[in-house]
């Protein structure tokens, strides 16, 4: 494990995010992390939504490192690259490594 | 009626609500029956794209049809998501699905049907699970939805037809997703049925054929002369009237013989094609890819059918949809005959139209452990050819089909590049290699 590990699912998300992220008029962007309980990993998608139009859900990767400790410093590293909004599903009750603030506020309505 | 003689034991039908959605809301930590949501091919060939399945919530919502509808008939909701299909994902689930099944009944007695749909036999298991066939169900369900995350819906029945009668029209349509049909309870369950299309194998032809004889209910069927039904819709007539019955004779555990084999591939191509070159590129493609199938099933083929389907405005102007050639060959699995032959049927029958469909079949299959010596190609080049043709298999299966293709694939018509990433027509699935 450790940093060439991430950096390899740094380089594969950085990658697809940019063949998606096509910054169009009138269009939010914001991305997804899903606490994956079934398959034990953490499943990344991109979404995207024109005003009034459909909502767009792209999967771009799956990180199978199933460990918060992995998980954080790679979002950081995202955040450095791209501004727009994570949104974490499937994270109830959990906390990051770093700082203890709780990782999802809130529990969406069709979880 | 006496059911005595009949064949009895327990059966399951079992299939997944909204397979392909519901598996793509699982990943994406959502609930399968609260999501709003479409799974929706935007290959080339779908015309601005097909909705390949739906999750129950926008069935509901937008009154769309279970089976494949258009993009257009979609409205534009900003509550609705919209996400593309990953075929391997859905093969994999559909694997895992069967494992868990696995723990409830033996090796023999599991026959998965489809996709989403698996026959489960457990007249001799089910007792090891619970008190009652029902309270088994409950535990499969809650086993798959645990583990994996999905609803199962559930038909049981003393034998296969009955299990997919109380699937379709009992099991879809109740809370706890189950749905019980037994010889005893055919008049109540089978016979209040009055729409003769909601019963598996009446569709709307034969539900017109019925009406003439003046049946339009289940029960009317039921009551029906059997003989008047046979001579007039021969046997499958048979058949239905012994599904109003809730009879089933058919053994799961003979395999089925098909009668004859066929082996075949077809596409409709992402836009309408009109030079010859570019026809006869994506022929060439269909034709390979046919050889390389015959061959990795280790066949030879003697009889091959080109299909070629006009588009829209052609079939409009010329009055014909397209075309059909049968061509007889010596039996073979080699790239090179095969995809001249094609091409010559092709030069023959064809007048200029813009086409849209092309499929290749193959059939009259022999051992490829024999060969046809001819007066007129030396053997050694035939080895030769093989050999080659061999190896070239053999690179693609373990580098995949792009690591070796012929330059006339990246020529503007060629098709065979991108399909090779393809499952069923569409996309196999991304990031989860």
């Amino acid at each position: 494990m450790g940093a060439i590990h991430m950096n390899n699912d740094l380089k594969i998300l950085l990658a697809r995010i940019k063949i998606l992220f096509k910054l169009q008029y009138q269009t939010r962007y914001w991305l997804t992390v899903v606490d994956d309980h079934f398959d034990h990993t953490y499943n990344f998608f991109f979404h995207s939504q024109r005003k009034h139009q459909r909502e767009r859900s792209i999967p771009v990767h799956a990180v199978d490192t199933y460990d918060l400790e992995y998980l954080e410093p790679l979002i950081q590293s995202l955040r450095k690259v791209y501004q727009f909004s994570i949104t974490f599903v499937g994270f109830e009750d959990e906390y990051w490594p770093s700082n203890h603030r709780i990782i999802q506020r809130k529990r969406l309505w069709d979880e | 009626m006496n059911y005595a003689g009949e064949p009895t034991g327990v059966y399951f039908l079992i299939d997944n609500k909204s397979f392909y959605a519901s598996v793509e809301a699982t990943m994406r930590g959502l609930n399968p029956l609260h999501t709003l949501m479409v799974v929706m091919s935007e290959q080339e060939n779908t015309n601005g794209g097909l909705i390949l399945a739906t999750s129950p919530l926008a069935k509901k919502h937008y009154h769309l049809q279970a089976n494949v509808s258009r993009q257009r008939d979609l409205p534009q909701d900003e509550n609705l998501m919209v996400v593309p299909p990953r075929m391997n994902l859905y093969i994999q689930r559909n694997i895992q699905i069967n494992d868990i099944f696995r723990r409830f009944v033996a090796d023999e007695d599991l026959f998965p049907y489809s996709i989403d749909e698996s026959i489960l036999d457990l007249t001799h298991s089910w007792r090891l699970f619970g008190d009652t066939p029902r309270e088994v169900a409950v535990r499969i369900q809650k086993t798959v939805r645990k583990e994996l995350g999905l609803y199962t819906t559930i038909g049981i029945g003393d034998n296969p037809v009955q299990a997919k009668l109380a699937l379709d029209l009992y099991a879809k349509h109740t809370a706890d997703l189950i749905g019980e049909i037994h010889y005893e309870t055919v008049p109540e369950k089978i016979w209040t049925v009055d729409d003769l299309t909601e019963i598996w194998g009446i569709g709307n032809r034969m539900a017109k054929r019925l009406n003439r004889l003046g049946i339009h209910t289940m029960n009317e069927l039921a009551h029906a002369n059997p003989y008047l039904i046979k001579e007039k819709l021969g046997e499958i007539g048979s058949q239905l009237y012994a599904t109003a019955w809730g009879i089933d004779r058919t053994s799961l555990h003979q395999p089925y013989q098909v009668k004859s084999r066929s082996l075949g591939n077809s596409q409709v191509l992402p836009r309408d094609y009109r030079t010859q070159e570019e026809i006869e590129t994506v022929i060439k493609e269909i034709g390979e890819q046919v050889a390389s199938r015959l061959r990795h099933h280790h066949v030879l083929a003697s009889r091959f059918v080109l299909g070629i389907g006009f588009s829209y405005a052609s079939a409009e102007a010329s009055g014909r949809s397209g075309f059909s050639v049968g061509l007889r060959l010596d039996a073979t699995a080699d790239d090179a005959p095969i995809a001249k032959a094609l091409i010559r049927a092709f030069r023959q029958q064809w007048q200029d139209e813009t086409i849209r469909n092309i499929a290749v079949y193959s059939s009259d299959f022999s051992d490829d452990s024999s060969y046809q010596l001819s007066l007129f190609t030396s053997f050694a080049r035939h080895e030769r050819r093989l050999r080659t043709e061999r190896a070239l298999d053999l690179i693609r299966e373990r580098f995949g089909f792009t690591a070796l293709v012929y330059a006339r694939s990246l020529t503007e018509g060629g098709t065979a590049i991108n399909r090779a990433s393809l499952v069923g027509g569409h996309n196999g699935g991304n990031s989860y290699e």
